[in-house]
């Protein structure tokens, strides 16, 4: 076991080379120079790279006739052009002082917080605790790792077959095992909903109608009637669509594999076709996805797949939207399109608006990485505080809500009302399907 | 020396700035500014010399309520405003009258001039856009056509031949201007139903952002848009739907500062504008940082130091050499009152290189 590296000591830090400008510190002399030149004695009108601030004034006067007045990027009490600095040459006594000073409490700050957070001893007394520490470090290194074997163990042994299967969903396999797929994760929940056709079939095409949205694109295969409903629906909130849930996304290529699939007619229409379809055309003819890993030998058990889970999974992330998040965050709809552009690309050309946005997530731009889970992963790590977080409300309308911008037309009245009955969209969506269709038909 | 190519306009507005546009006219230097002191402004860069500088008020034009959005007509005589009052105006610069296009059934925020097809279209929040032929002729009495829209639309922006508009909800639509301007030409004539005219988009789409759409701006190239969020990101996005296309769609995080006490403060973009020539653009944030990127090679050119309040608009002259930005207390730091002296107007001159990138790396 080597010597643990632990951070570099405070002489090593106090020898760190530092800008003089912005209190940065460097690796070495020559990253510090270069970083002046790039940082604060840049010429901001030809690029030109000078040396020093001096050089720089020298240079701004005599090209282009004007007159340095401070360091760029500089802190605001560093931007004077009275201290000649290059590297770490010029700075001045009393900053070099200060800047010790600073080094040296942020050691020792940092080397107390390790010390309140390990219970390690301090740095220099290394030399006479080592020897005995030595063992005691093995001990509860073994400790630890017979710990691990033990967990291992009763974790096979007890959670067996649940904690079995959800992984390997996760994993990126497909979920064939039918019957498990009740104990999986929400995004599965509704798969006991699998073997009666009737309820999904009737859903899709209920909506449809309901909005009476045109479908331009509706020649188009059997997708287009499919993902339409839902997110035409709500289209607003359909958020849903852009954050594939990281579990499910390898899932639902498979999953969804029989829409784009052309021979198909019936689908969304009759459940008939349901039960024919799974077998055979759906391996045969869709290609898999590089991503997904080769069909699993229970491929026969497809028929259980729950590929029709979908629109009920969508029904729970309707349910989801009632309960008034305003961005869902477990939503699986997204994964669906997803999976559908990646696997079927001819879906994807004809402009359907949905196969637009959803090619987007597909396409492995930020979205992906800001997946499901990861909002709140990172909310954890680094919390944020939105200056204006009104999600329906622009900051404009609440500017102009003020009373000194009342603006009183003859209509005045009618104004309010009309913009209150504004707001009921937006909101509606979130919360019941019926207000959104109401005020806006 | 940051100092040394920016000046600030004199006589600024009084109030929080709404817009800011630079003439269409390739070597003007004239600026308007819409404002919520109810005025629109007309700046030129340069005084009665000709030469750059401190900028000089030429004409003031007083509304009834607080203007939210300006545009340029034809030529720079010609101006369109929108505003709290409902209505979409036209202003003559020359004679200073102002004729009702016209009115929404709520604030208009926003109004842009497309002179490829000469049609003027405004996006209100009562949830529709009206749609100018401005060529009509004379007969000043045809009405707009009315094109509803899902949600109240926040940001419109175009391009020579599409108007991308961008909504509460996140949606997104993209229209074809010219199927646009045929469709609600058709319903002029016809003049049915109050002229509502359905017009289904070239393209719905969902923002790429996940929270409500502060902003959004075409690429000067008709190649695709950048869109804003109130949680400090910008989105950059293609027209062309091919996967390919929409593969090199990404978004990416800015204005945003760690507080003391750790967090990460999260500032609004409120003002994005695309430079004519480099095709980089300005992003302008609630934080009062303005910054310029590479959209191509997912770059930032540069970043400028922080003006002293929250930017409300930003904007490139059209020969691209100057940069505007119109700064003014945000609502977003809960202040009532605007005092005096925080809205300023701020120009920039930008060297050869300033807003072009540097190539990917």
């Amino acid at each position: 076991m080597g010597k643990k590296r632990r951070g570099p000591s405070l002489e090593e830090l106090l020898a760190r080379p530092w800008c003089y400008y912005c209190e940065r510190d460097f690796d070495d002399l020559k990253i510090l120079t270069l970083h002046q030149k790039a940082k604060h004695f840049k010429c901001e009108r030809c690029g030109r790279r000078l040396n020093t601030a001096g050089g720089l004034s020298v240079h701004m006067s005599q090209v282009h006739k004007e007159q340095l007045t401070e360091i760029e990027n500089a802190l605001p009490n560093r931007v004077g052009l009275d201290v000649e600095i290059f590297g770490m040459e010029g700075i001045p006594d009393d900053v070099l002082q200060a800047h010790h000073q600073r080094v040296a409490t942020q050691f020792q700050q940092a080397e107390a917080d390790r010390q309140a957070a390990t219970g390690n001893p301090p740095a220099g007394s290394g030399a006479s605790g080592q020897p005995a520490k030595k063992p005691r470090l093995e001990a509860t290194s073994d400790l630890k790792k017979r710990l691990a074997e033990h967990r291992a163990r009763r974790a096979e042994g007890t959670a067996g077959g649940s904690s079995g299967e959800a992984t390997p969903v996760g994993a990126g396999q497909t979920p064939v095992p039918t019957p498990p797929v009740s104990t999986t994760p929400s995004a599965y929940a509704q798969s006991p909903t699998v073997p009666s056709p009737a309820p999904a079939p009737m859903s899709i095409p209920a909506p449809v109608q309901q909005y009476s949205y045109p479908q331009p694109y509706g020649g188009a295969p059997a997708v287009a009637p499919y993902q339409q409903p839902v997110n035409l629906g709500y289209p607003p909130f359909s958020p849903a669509s852009a954050q594939p849930v990281p579990g499910a996304s390898p899932y639902p290529p498979t999953g969804y594999s029989p829409q784009p699939f052309p021979g198909q007619p019936g689908y969304g229409a009759s459940p008939s076709p349901y039960p024919s379809q799974q077998p055979t055309p759906t391996e045969s003819a869709i290609p898999r996805p590089a991503s997904l890993p080769p069909p699993p030998a229970g491929l026969s058990g497809l028929p259980q797949r729950p590929a029709f889970a979908a629109p009920p999974v969508n029904a729970q992330q309707m349910q989801q939207m009632h309960m008034g998040h305003p961005v869902p965050q477990k939503v699986a709809v997204p994964s669906y399109g997803n999976g559908n552009a990646t696997q079927d690309t001819p879906q994807v050309p004809p402009p359907s608006d949905n196969n637009v946005s959803s090619a987007a997530p597909a396409a492995g731009t930020e979205k992906p990485a800001d997946g499901t889970e990861k909002p709140s992963k990172k909310d954890k790590s680094k919390p944020t505080r939105m200056i204006y977080s009104d999600e329906t409300t622009s900051p404009e309308e609440k500017m102009a809500q003020l009373p000194r911008y009342a603006f009183s037309r003859d209509r005045f009245t009618q104004e309010t009302t009309v913009v209150s009955e504004l707001g009921a969209p937006v909101t509606g969506t979130i919360r019941d399907q019926d207000t959104v269709v109401d005020p806006a038909h | 020396m940051s100092s040394s190519n920016q000046f600030t306009i004199a006589s600024p507005p009084t109030d929080a700035i709404s817009a800011l546009k630079f003439s269409p006219e390739a070597e003007s230097t004239r600026i308007v500014v819409s404002s919520w002191d109810k005025h629109v402004y007309l700046y030129d860069l340069r005084d009665e010399n000709g030469t750059v500088g401190e900028g000089k008020l030429l004409q003031k034009f007083e509304h009834r309520a607080p203007v939210l959005d300006v545009c340029f007509g034809d030529n720079e005589n010609e101006i369109y405003t929108a505003g709290l009052d409902w209505d979409v105006r036209k202003i003559d610069m020359n004679t200073g009258q102002q004729t009702v296009l016209s009115s929404h059934e709520a604030g208009v925020r926003s109004v842009v001039y497309s002179p490829e097809h000469s049609i003027v279209i405004s996006g209100s929040w009562d949830s529709t856009l009206h749609v100018h032929r401005t060529d009509a002729g004379p007969d000043t009495e045809s009405q707009p056509a009315v094109v509803p829209l899902p949600s109240k639309p926040f940001s419109i922006s175009l391009t020579s031949t599409k108007l991308v508009v961008a909504m509460a909800s996140r949606a997104l639509h993209i229209y074809d201007l010219k199927a646009l301007a045929l469709l609600t030409a058709q319903a002029d004539s016809e003049s049915t139903n109050g002229n509502r005219v359905e017009v289904e988009p070239w393209q719905r789409r969902e923002s790429s952002l996940k929270f409500m759409t502060r902003c959004v701006a075409c690429m000067p190239g008709d190649m695709g848009y950048a869109s804003s969020s109130i949680e400090g990101r910008v989105a950059v996005e293609w027209f062309d739907p091919s996967p390919e296309s929409q593969a090199r769609k990404y978004a990416f995080k800015c204005h945003r500062q760690t507080s003391e006490d750790g967090f990460d403060v999260v500032y609004p973009v409120n003002a994005l504008a695309f430079h004519p020539v480099h095709g980089s653009f300005a992003s302008g944030g609630g934080d009062g940082v303005v910054a310029l990127w590479d959209g191509i090679a997912k770059r930032r050119i540069r970043q400028y130091q922080k003006y002293p309040s929250s930017i409300a608009a930003v904007g490139f002259s059209s020969n691209g050499k100057y940069l505007a930005v119109g700064v003014s207390p945000g609502f977003e730091d809960g202040k009532d009152e605007v005092s005096e002296g925080v809205v300023k107007l701020f120009v920039r001159e930008l060297g050869e290189t300033e807003a072009k990138g540097k190539g990917a790396k």
